[in-house]
């Protein structure tokens, strides 16, 4: 099985890596650079939404301190693009690090509301200072060649996977984390230190999100408050996330791509009716959140696992039926 | 005599108005099992939550193995030696048994593959191996008040304090924890349990604390304690003693 995954995702890294010599067509190189870049931050907000359980509604605004960040400094401080890009990401780390200490101490539908306050808060702030341009946005200085940024973008979006997987998923660190999802107090009691673990979470989330910003700023070459710190940034990451399978690398990977082809499709023939979008990305989470609690990942895997495990197994000392009952697991929470 | 591994001075805890632990001091010397008892309401999950460090006493100080570690947060102190279990079992729901219990080994074994190792140590011990792939949220009660004891023997603690790990269990499960708990003992480990059922505590404890709306009543042997009348008044009021 383990054998099995890791020569399919060496066949999909191979395919991707040489699609620019067969595709030559500018677009669909750009909703290739797109698609992976969603990828990208789908995964990294998962890191605190799904491994953490701390669900952010302002990841939007991690991406947009990024591309900012690459804007100002290469527009205004005339910073080659390769000096402003780590600072895009640590512009955005410290964002959350300063952010989250306040908020970090909130749990479930309020963590969600503040988080989604400070990224409307810092909206208004760029379309309201100078040196963002205000509402006008920011030109870049173009920099015409979609390889550059396909391959850039699959280099990031590949290195952030990579280093998320091992973190999350080999070393202790991703463990640890869904201990603080699971229960915060009993966490504490085996030597975990929930603050410390929620910030190193929330600042592993937005590093690789404004590294996304600074990149997709200079390929795109114009940002404005609504297009990079807008609510769909984070929207759809939510969506992506939740329906794929939250708490794992795979799900949100493959949310990312199912979402993102349909919003392709749907906005290259529907694109007069881009509500409609949203009504569908809306109805789409109530949906996920009610039948599919596990995401299309968790749940084809679960199933799996469920028709692997041996069927019986006796408890080794049995137990009045009613105190089971009483001890009925609080799933969902 | 040796200085005691666990040291209550004077322990003071309010919540508002309320004083839900008054003025108890107590020690607990090493390799002992000091039972802590008391009725409902006495006091006693709130003074294990002081001493496990989830509340900082109003006033007094705890100190365990020579350091005043009161107040200190229960990330440190699960570091120092010390390991509890919850009243209200609290396990990792979406998590295995075996992550569960993996994740208490981290503390000592910081490697994943060592950890997970130690955690199957840990399972073997507490018979809980043969669940260890099933999800924490399919155990039952006794298997998830089980689980709160390998989580917390998985620290690798010098101390221990058990939250009625045997309250609402079957006998024949009653019986098992009770031999875990001897053989922990057997082992070395110092023991601070709050349990209901008098059957267990009177067996296993060398030496009983009575707390009663707050404060400490008695302390002693469980002999000396059950004949006391202040405690025999604490369980079946004025007119039996």
């Amino acid at each position: 099985m383990k054998n099995r995954g890791a020569t399919i995702l060496a066949i999909i890294g191979a395919a991707l890596l040489i699609l620019p010599l067969v595709v030559h067509d500018t677009f669909v190189l750009r909703v290739l650079t797109e698609g992976v870049m969603w990828i990208g931050l789908a995964i990294a907000f998962d890191v605190i939404a799904g491994y953490t359980g701390y669900l952010n509604f302002g990841h939007g605004a991690f991406f947009g301190i990024g591309a900012y960040t690459i804007g100002i400094l290469m527009m205004q401080a005339n910073l080659p693009f390769w000096a402003a890009l780590p600072a895009g990401g640590v512009a955005a780390a410290v964002v959350a690090l300063i952010a989250g200490i306040p908020t970090l101490r909130l749990k479930g539908a309020y963590f969600a509301i503040a988080t989604w306050a400070l990224s409307r808060a810092i909206q208004q702030l760029a379309l309201n200072v100078e040196f963002t341009g205000g509402p006008d946005g920011m030109r870049l200085e173009a920099f015409l060649n979609p390889q550059f940024f396909y391959y850039l973008m699959l280099i990031t979006v590949g290195a952030t996977f990579a280093i998320l997987w091992y973190l999350l998923e080999r070393a202790p660190f991703g463990l640890k984390l869904k201990a603080i999802r699971e229960d915060e107090e009993g966490a504490k009691a085996l030597g975990l230190n929930p603050t410390k673990l929620k910030m190193q979470s929330f600042v592993l989330s937005a590093l690789p999100t404004g590294i996304l910003g600074g990149i997709y700023a200079y390929w795109i070459t114009f940002i404005d408050p609504s297009s990079t710190l807008g609510d769909l940034v984070s929207d759809q990451a939510v969506v992506m996330v939740v329906f794929g399978g939250m708490g794992t690398l795979f799900g949100p990977a493959l949310g990312a791509i199912l979402i993102f082809a349909f919003k392709t499709i749907f906005w290259a023939y529907l694109s007069d009716f881009q509500l409609l979008y949203l009504i569908i990305l809306g109805a789409l989470i109530a949906i996920s959140v009610i039948f599919i609690p596990n995401g299309l990942w968790g749940t084809m895997f679960k199933r799996k696992a469920d028709a692997t495990r041996p069927q019986h197994q006796p408890e080794p000392a049995s137990e009045p039926a009613a105190l089971s009952a009483v001890a009925a697991p609080e799933e969902g929470n | 005599m040796a200085e005691p591994i666990l040291k209550v001075n004077s322990v003071t805890k309010c919540f508002g108005g309320l004083t839900a632990v008054d003025d108890v001091s107590f020690s607990v010397e090493k390799g002992e099992i000091v039972g802590l008892i008391g009725p409902n309401g006495a006091g006693k999950t709130t003074l294990f939550n002081v001493i496990s460090g989830y509340y900082a006493p109003t006033k007094g100080s705890v100190v365990f193995q020579g350091n005043d570690i009161s107040g200190k947060p229960p990330y440190h102190l699960a570091g120092v030696g010390i390991g509890r279990t919850f009243q209200v079992v609290k396990p990792f729901a979406g998590l295995t048994v075996l992550e569960n219990v993996t994740i208490a080994s981290f503390l000592k074994h910081p490697k994943k593959a060592d950890a997970e190792r130690h955690a199957w140590q840990v399972l073997e011990a507490t018979g809980l191996a043969d669940r260890a792939n099933v999800s924490a949220a399919g155990l039952t009660l006794a298997g998830r008040k089980r689980l709160e004891i390998s989580k917390a023997l998985a620290l690798e603690p010098s101390f221990l304090l058990l939250d009625e790990v045997v309250a609402g269990l079957n006998p024949t499960e009653a019986d098992r924890t009770v031999e875990l708990i001897m053989k922990l003992k057997a082992q070395g480990l110092t023991i601070l349990i709050v349990e209901h059922i008098m059957r267990v505590i009177m067996n296993i404890s060398d030496r009983l604390v009575v707390l009663n709306f707050g404060k400490k009543i008695a302390e002693g042997t469980p002999a000396e304690v059950s004949s006391d009348p202040h405690v025999v008044q604490a369980y079946f009021g004025e007119e039996a003693a």
